[in-house]
C-alpha cells in the first residue's frame, strides 16, 4: 500500500469535474463574452437562452443574474418514467444512459445533435472541442463530434428526458440545493430522486451477487459517475476477493488445459480492472 | 500481497493440524510429555508457515526400499472442517466467521494452495459473495447515519473476518465520501 488515496475518482472529484456540464440558462442581465482559455462564452443577452458551463451558471444564479432552465430529464414525469423503467420494466439492470445524440431535422434525415443545437457560441470550461460560434452554418460533414460525457450536453434544455446522464446525481443535487425555485415541482422532484437513488443503490449492493456462480459483475451500463465513485471500492473488493478464492482452482485448470494442448487460455483474467 | 501485509503475516501464523511421521527427540513438550521424545502419529498443531514446509520437504529415506516421505502430513483446520462447510452451506449470513479463524478466507486461499479441494472453495466464493451483499448494506446504512461500528453495527462487525472488514470499510468509506458531498453541497 504505497499511497493512501482509493483508485479512481472520489466523490468530491467526481462533483467537481460535473460542474464543467453544460446548462441552459435565461440570463437576466446582459453579459459580454468572456474569453476562458478553453473557448468564449456566448455573450448572454436577457431574453434569450444560452448554454454555459455549470460552475459558471450557479455563479450568476447566486448573484441573480440568471435563472437555471433545468434539463428535462429532472422534471417529475420524467423522473416518474424513469422509476417505472427501473422497477417495472427492467428490475434488473439500470435505466439506459441517453441515446447518442441525433436528431431530426424536419426534413427526416438524422443529423448529429452538435450541429444543430449549438446556435449559440457556447464553449466554457470544458466545451472547447465542442462549442462553435457559427455551428449551424457550418458543413455537418467537417465538423468533429465528440460523443464522450463532458463534451454531450446531456443536462441542457435540449437534452432527452426520461434518460439519466453520466451526472445525473450530481447536477441533480446541485440545482436543487441552489436553484431549487427555479424546478418545477421542487419538492416532489426531491422525492423522487431519492427513491430513485435508493432502487438504484439496492441494485448496486445486488451487482455483486452473480459472481458466486462464476458469473461476472452486472452490467453496469447507465451507472451515473457518483455512483460509480460510491460503490467503486465495496465492487472492486468482492471481484478481487473471489479472484483469490478461486486462484488455486484457476491455477490448476489451466494446468490441466496445457496438458490437453488446447491453447484455449486466450481469455486473461488476470489483469481484471474496472 | 506484500511482504509487510499485516494480515498475511497473521494468516502464516494460524494453526494447522499437522501428523508427525516420525519420531522427534527432545520435542516431547510440545505434546505436553516433556520427558518422551515426540512419537509419530501425534497431531500437533503447529503454524502455518511452518507446517507448509515441514509438509512439503522430502527427508532422505532411511532405508534403501523406503519411499521419501514428508515429516509431518497436513490436515484441514478446524475453521474449514465439514462442520463448518455444512453451516456456511445451509446459510453463510448466520456464520460468525470471526469466531472460527481471524482470517478465515486467508486461510481458505492458503490451504486450497495445498488441498484441492473443488467444493471449499465453491462453499467459500459463495459464502463470501453472499456475506458481501450484507456488509454492503450494513455499510451503507453505517455511512448514512453515523460513524461506523455503532450501536447495531458494531454487532454486524464482530462476526466479520478480516477480508470483510476490509470490505466494509472500502463500502463505507464511499458511502460516507457521497454523504458528506451531499450536505457540503447545500452550503456553498
Amino acid at each position: 500500500m504505497a499511497l493512501p488515496l482509493p483508485s479512481g475518482l472520489v466523490p468530491a472529484e467526481v462533483a467537481f469535474l460535473c460542474e464543467m456540464e453544460m446548462i441552459t440558462i435565461v440570463p437576466r442581465q446582459r453579459l459580454e463574452s468572456i474569453p476562458m482559455l478553453s473557448g468564449n462564452t456566448p455573450a448572454l443577452r436577457p431574453p434569450r437562452r444560452a448554454d454555459l458551463p455549470l460552475w459558471l451558471a450557479l455563479l450568476l444564479k447566486k448573484q441573480r443574474r440568471a435563472n437555471i432552465v433545468p434539463p428535462p430529464w429532472l422534471l417529475p414525469a420524467s423522473l416518474q418514467e424513469i422509476i417505472h423503467i427501473e422497477t417495472n420494466v427492467d428490475p434488473q439492470a439500470f435505466s439506459p444512459p441517453p441515446p447518442p445524440p441525433m436528431r431530426s431535422d424536419g426534413r427526416g434525415i438524422a443529423r448529429p445533435y452538435a450541429v444543430t443545437t449549438t446556435t449559440t457560441t457556447s464553449s466554457g470550461r470544458g466545451g472547447g472541442g465542442y462549442g462553435n460560434a457559427n455551428g449551424r452554418d457550418e458543413d455537418p460533414n467537417t465538423k468533429e463530434l465528440i460523443l464522450a460525457p463532458p463534451f454531450l450536453p446531456s443536462c441542457t434544455q435540449d437534452a432527452p428526458s426520461g434518460y439519466l446522464p453520466y451526472h445525473w446525481l450530481e447536477i441533480a443535487e446541485t440545482l436543487l440545493a441552489h436553484a431549487a425555485d427555479d424546478i418545477p415541482n421542487a419538492p416532489e422532484v426531491r422525492a423522487l430522486l431519492r427513491d430513485l437513488q435508493e432502487v438504484r443503490a439496492a441494485k448496486m449492493r445486488g451487482s455483486t451477487q452473480h459472481l458466486e456462480g462464476g458469473g461476472g459483475v452486472l452490467n453496469l451500463r447507465g451507472v451515473g459517475a457518483m455512483e460509480l465513485a460510491e460503490s467503486r471500492g465495496f465492487v472492486l473488493g468482492v471481484v478481487d476477493g473471489v479472484r483469490k478464492l478461486g486462484a488455486s482452482i484457476e491455477a490448476s485448470r489451466r494446468e490441466e488445459e496445457l496438458e490437453r494442448g488446447d491453447d484455449g487460455g486466450d481469455e486473461s483474467d488476470d489483469d481484471m480492472e474496472l | 500481497m506484500s511482504y509487510y501485509d499485516i494480515d498475511a503475516i497473521l494468516t502464516d501464523a494460524e494453526k494447522v493440524p499437522c501428523k508427525f511421521e516420525l519420531d522427534v527427540p527432545e520435542l516431547g513438550y510440545l505434546d505436553n510429555n516433556p520427558a518422551q521424545p515426540l512419537k509419530s502419529g501425534t497431531t500437533i498443531g503447529l503454524p502455518l508457515w511452518l507446517a507448509e514446509l515441514l509438509a512439503l520437504a522430502n527427508r532422505v529415506p532411511s532405508t534403501a526400499d523406503e519411499d521419501a516421505k514428508s515429516f509431518v502430513s497436513l490436515n484441514l483446520p478446524p475453521a474449514l472442517s465439514n462442520e463448518v462447510m455444512s453451516a456456511l452451506k445451509a446459510d453463510p449470513r448466520a456464520v460468525p466467521l470471526r469466531d472460527q479463524s481471524h482470517n478465515f478466507y486467508g486461510l481458505g486461499t492458503r490451504m486450497l494452495d495445498l488441498f484441492e479441494e473443488k467444493e471449499i472453495c465453491a462453499v467459500l466464493r459463495r459464502t463470501f459473495v453472499t456475506r458481501a451483499a450484507d456488509i454492503a448494506l450494513h455499510a451503507g446504512k453505517a455511512g448514512a447515519t453515523d460513524d461506523m461500528g455503532v450501536g447495531a453495527g458494531e454487532e454486524f462487525l464482530r462476526g466479520l473476518e478480516e477480508w470483510e472488514r476490509k470490505l466494509f470499510k472500502k463500502a463505507h468509506d464511499g458511502a460516507k465520501g457521497t454523504k458528506e458531498w451531499m450536505e457540503g453541497v447545500k452550503k456553498h
